[in-house]
C-alpha cells in the first residue's frame, strides 16, 4: 500500500509585508516553508504506515528550490520524494495543478498501488482548498475533506474510517479505498525530526519529473491549461481610521473620552446593541 | 530600456512589484525567467525581447517599453468554441436539514445584479429531497427559474453524488456563470464540478462584477495570505465558477409576490456514494457559539495571547451581549477553538461593533471582518494596521484598558437603556 502526500512550497505569510509607500506586497526575500496543513498530512500518513505497513511518497509541483520542503518531509518519515518541476508547468491554476499531480500519482500507482492520497485542507498562500478535490475527481478516488481524525483502516474490507468536520457537526464516515483525504490541523502536528531522520533526508535521492516523464498533454498543464487568469493584482482598499486615544496621557481620561464619543456618535448602534442584550437577558 | 550585451531590448522585473505568481515563467518561449527569492528574475542573455511576459503579468512588474501586438479575440471565435451557447447566472441552492442556507440567497441577490449587467436571468440549482417549498422560496428571493433535482439519494450531501448530478445539470442547462456558497459543503463540492466540467473556479471571492467591455465575470479575491487582492477572469471556459463566503453579500429582500418557473430536472443516473456516514455528532448547542450571528465581537489577537486574561474579555463581551472571537494565531496556539476564528481561513463576520484586542490587522484577518459596522481597536502599538483602520482606537496595555472599559461601560449602560426605553 502506497500513501501519497501532496505538499506545497508556500511563502511564510507571517513574514509577508506591505510596502507602506506603494501599498503593495513585498514578496522579495520572504522565506519559503512547507504548507503547515501538508505537514499534518505527512505525519498522519507516516502514522498509518507505522500501524498498517506500506510506504509514504511525497510529491510537490514547484520550482527546483521546493526540494528543501521535500527533504523536510523525508526527515519526518516519508519514504520517497518526487519533485514535479518543469517550465511547462509554471503559472498553473488549480485545474492545471490537479491535472499534473494526478498524472504523477498515476505514474506512482503503476509501480505500487496508491490507496490513499493526502493533502492539507488548503494552502496558506492561496487558501483555495480546490486541488485535493480536483485530484480525487480526476483519479475517481473517494473524497473526504476536512478530516480531523483517522479512526482506522480495514485492509481486508478495503475501507477507511475517519472523522470529518462540517458546519456545527462532525461525521464518522466509512469510505471505500482508494481515498483522497484533506486534513485539518486537529489531526496532529508533525513530529520533530530525529538526527538519523535528518541525515537520511539529506542523503536521500529526490526524483525529478517533468511534463515529459508524466506524459502530460501540454494544453492541460501550466499557464496554457489554466482556465483562470489573474487580470490585476492590487492592495485592498484602505478603511479610514478614526480618533486615537492614547493612555500614556492618562488611562482614565482616554477610556472615558472614547466611551463618551462612542455613546454620543454611535448612539443608534449602542442603543440597538444594548437593547438586544436586555432582550437576551430577559429571555 | 535595458539591453543585453548584444544590444537587444530586453524585459526587466521590478522585484518590488512582483508577486512571484510564475505566470511569466510559463509564458516565456525561451525559458529565461526563473523564480528566485520569491520573485521573477530574467536572464538577460537569453531574453529575446518578445514582451510576452509583460502581457501576462498581473502586477505590472515587468518593465518593457517596446510596443507589443495585442491578440484580440474576435467574437466569432467565441461562437466557434461554443461559449456563446452558455447563458444565464446559476446559483446553487444549498439545503441542510430541510432549510436553505442564507449564503444561497445572498448569492441570488448578487446574481440578480450580475444578470442585469449581462442582460440575462437568474437560475436556482436545487438538489435535495422534498425541497418543493425551497424552490418557491428561491423564486421569492430573486430566481427567475429553479431547476430541481429531487431524489431520496440527495437526502444527505455526498460530494461525488451531488457533484455528478450538478455536473450533468450544468452540461444540459449551460449557465455562463455558476455561483456556490463557500460553506464547508460548497468548498467540498465546487472543485468536483469544476474539474469534471474542465472549467475555471475562483474560491472565496469578496467581490463579483461584470467587465463592461468584455462581459466577463470579474472575480475578486484576497490572495497571497490575504495581503493582496486579485481580480481573476475565466475567459475561454464556461461556466465561470466562483464560490463566495457567507455574509460577504447582503441578504436580498424576499418578495412572495415574485413569479418564476420551477423545472423538475430528470436525472436517473445517481452515482454510488462509496461512503457510509456511520454517525453524525452535532456540536453541543449550549456551548456552540456562532460568531457570525453576534452583534458584538470581542476579538482576541496575537497581542493578547494569554489565557489568564480571557475572563475579563469574556466579561466585556457579555456586558455588550456579544461573544469572544479571535485571529488565527490564537487557534494555532490552541488557546481558542477554530469555530471562533475570524478571517480568510476562519469565519467572515459582520457585527455591529467589532472590538479588536491586540489584533495587529493582517489582511487575511481583515478580509473576514471588513463588513463590521464599527471597529474599535485596543492595541499597544499605535502603528498597528488595525489602529490605522479602526473607527476608534485606544493605545495602551489591554490588561489595564479592558477593566477600565468595563467600569466605564457599566457606568453608562443603565443610562442608555432608559434612553432606549424613552424612544
Amino acid at each position: 500500500m502506497q500513501i501519497v502526500c501532496c505538499v506545497k512550497q508556500v511563502p511564510d505569510t507571517t513574514q509577508v509585508k506591505i510596502d507602506p509607500a506603494t501599498n503593495t506586497l513585498v514578496r522579495a526575500g520572504v522565506e519559503s516553508i512547507c504548507n503547515p496543513y501538508d505537514l499534518v498530512a505527512v505525519e498522519a500518513a507516516v502514522k498509518i504506515t507505522e500501524k498498517y505497513g506500506g510506504s509514504v511518497s511525497v510529491i510537490t509541483m514547484g520550482i527546483p528550490s521546493a526540494e528543501v520542503q521535500l527533504r523536510e518531509c523525508l526527515s519526518l518519515g516519508a519514504h520517497q520524494a518526487i519533485l514535479v518541476s518543469d517550465r511547462a508547468l509554471a503559472g498553473a491554476d488549480t485545474l492545471a495543478t490537479s491535472y499534473t499531480l494526478a498524472s504523477a500519482i498515476q505514474k506512482l500507482n503503476e509501480i505500487d498501488p496508491v490507496q490513499i492520497v493526502m493533502c492539507g485542507k488548503q494552502a496558506i498562500d492561496g487558501d483555495t482548498a480546490q486541488t485535493g478535490p480536483g485530484i480525487a475527481t480526476r483519479l475517481g478516488f473517494t473524497q473526504l475533506t476536512y478530516v480531523s481524525q483517522i479512526i482506522g483502516l480495514d485492509i481486508q474490507k478495503q475501507t477507511i474510517t475517519v472523522r470529518r468536520e462540517i458546519e456545527n457537526a462532525s461525521q464518522i464516515i466509512e469510505a471505500k479505498l482508494p481515498v483522497m483525504l484533506t486534513v485539518e490541523l486537529e489531526l496532529g502536528a508533525a513530529r520533530y525530526a530525529t538526527l538519523p531522520g535528518l541525515i537520511k533526508a539529506i542523503k536521500h535521492e529526490i526524483k525529478v519529473w517533468g511534463a515529459k516523464e508524466l506524459s502530460c498533454t501540454a494544453e492541460k498543464c501550466g499557464l496554457k491549461g489554466s482556465p483562470t487568469s489573474v487580470k490585476t493584482i492590487f492592495a485592498p482598499p484602505p478603511r479610514k481610521g478614526g480618533p486615537v486615544y492614547d493612555t500614556t496621557e492618562g488611562m482614565d481620561q482616554a477610556v472615558n473620552s472614547l466611551l463618551d464619543t462612542l455613546f454620543q456618535k454611535e448612539a443608534a448602534i449602542m442603543s440597538e446593541i444594548l437593547s438586544n442584550d436586555s432582550k437576551v437577558k430577559n429571555a | 530600456m535595458p539591453k543585453n550585451s548584444e544590444g537587444k531590448d530586453i524585459a526587466e522585473v521590478n522585484p518590488k512589484k512582483c508577486s512571484g505568481c510564475q505566470a511569466c515563467v510559463g509564458e516565456c518561449p525561451v525559458g529565461c525567467i526563473d523564480i528566485e527569492d520569491g520573485v521573477a528574475k530574467i536572464t538577460a542573455e537569453k531574453c529575446i525581447g518578445c514582451g510576452k511576459c509583460v502581457m501576462v503579468c498581473p502586477s505590472d512588474a515587468i518593465l518593457f517599453d517596446k510596443p507589443i501586438k495585442k491578440k484580440v479575440v474576435k467574437p466569432a471565435e467565441f461562437v466557434e468554441s461554443g461559449i456563446a451557447a452558455y447563458k444565464g447566472v446559476a446559483v446553487f441552492i444549498e439545503v441542510k436539514d430541510g432549510v436553505a442556507a442564507d449564503v444561497s440567497w445572498e448569492l441570488v441577490g448578487k446574481g440578480r445584479e450580475l444578470a442585469h449587467k449581462l442582460n440575462t436571468n437568474v437560475m436556482g440549482f436545487l438538489v435535495g429531497h422534498n425541497v418543493k417549498s425551497i424552490a418557491a422560496e428561491a423564486i421569492s428571493y430573486g430566481c427567475d427559474s429553479v431547476y430541481v433535482l429531487d431524489n431520496s439519494a440527495f437526502e444527505t450531501y455526498v460530494s461525488r453524488v451531488y457533484g455528478a448530478a450538478l455536473t450533468e445539470l450544468c452540461r444540459q442547462v449551460k449557465p455562463e456563470v455558476f455561483l456556490i456558497g463557500a460553506s464547508s459543503l460548497g468548498r467540498d463540492l465546487s472543485s468536483v464540478i469544476a474539474t469534471q466540467l474542465q472549467t475555471g473556479l475562483t474560491a472565496d471571492c469578496t467581490g463579483l462584477d461584470v467587465d463592461p467591455q468584455e462581459k466577463l465575470l470579474m472575480m475578486t479575491r484576497p490572495t497571497f495570505g490575504g495581503n493582496i487582492m486579485a481580480t481573476i477572469y475565466c475567459r475561454n471556459h464556461r461556466p465561470q465558477m466562483s464560490t463566495v463566503r457567507p455574509k460577504v453579500f447582503k441578504m436580498p429582500k424576499r418578495d412572495p409576490a415574485r413569479t418564476g418557473e420551477i423545472i423538475p430536472f430528470k436525472y436517473d443516473n445517481v452515482v454510488e456514494p462509496l461512503i457510509e456516514i456511520l454517525e453524525t455528532i452535532k456540536m453541543d448547542t449550549a456551548n456552540l457559539v456562532d460568531i457570525t450571528h453576534s452583534q458584538v465581537l470581542v476579538v482576541v489577537g496575537k497581542g493578547a495571547c494569554d489565557s489568564k486574561n480571557f475572563q475579563m474579555l469574556e466579561e466585556l463581551a457579555a456586558l455588550l451581549g456579544g461573544s469572544v472571537a479571535c485571529s488565527r494565531p490564537l487557534v494555532e496556539a490552541g488557546l481558542l477553538p477554530y469555530v471562533r476564528q475570524v478571517g480568510q481561513t476562519g469565519k467572515t463576520v459582520a457585527p455591529k461593533l467589532y472590538i479588536g484586542i491586540g489584533v495587529s490587522g493582517a489582511v487575511q484577518h481583515m478580509v473576514g471582518m471588513q463588513g463590521s459596522e464599527k471597529v474599535m481597536a485596543i492595541n499597544n502599538d499605535k502603528n498597528a494596521q488595525m489602529v490605522q483602520v479602526a473607527d476608534y482606537s485606544i493605545i495602551g496595555d489591554y490588561v489595564k484598558v479592558v477593566p477600565e472599559l468595563i467600569k466605564g461601560l457599566k457606568a453608562r449602560i443603565p443610562n442608555i437603556q432608559t434612553q432606549g426605553a424613552q424612544q
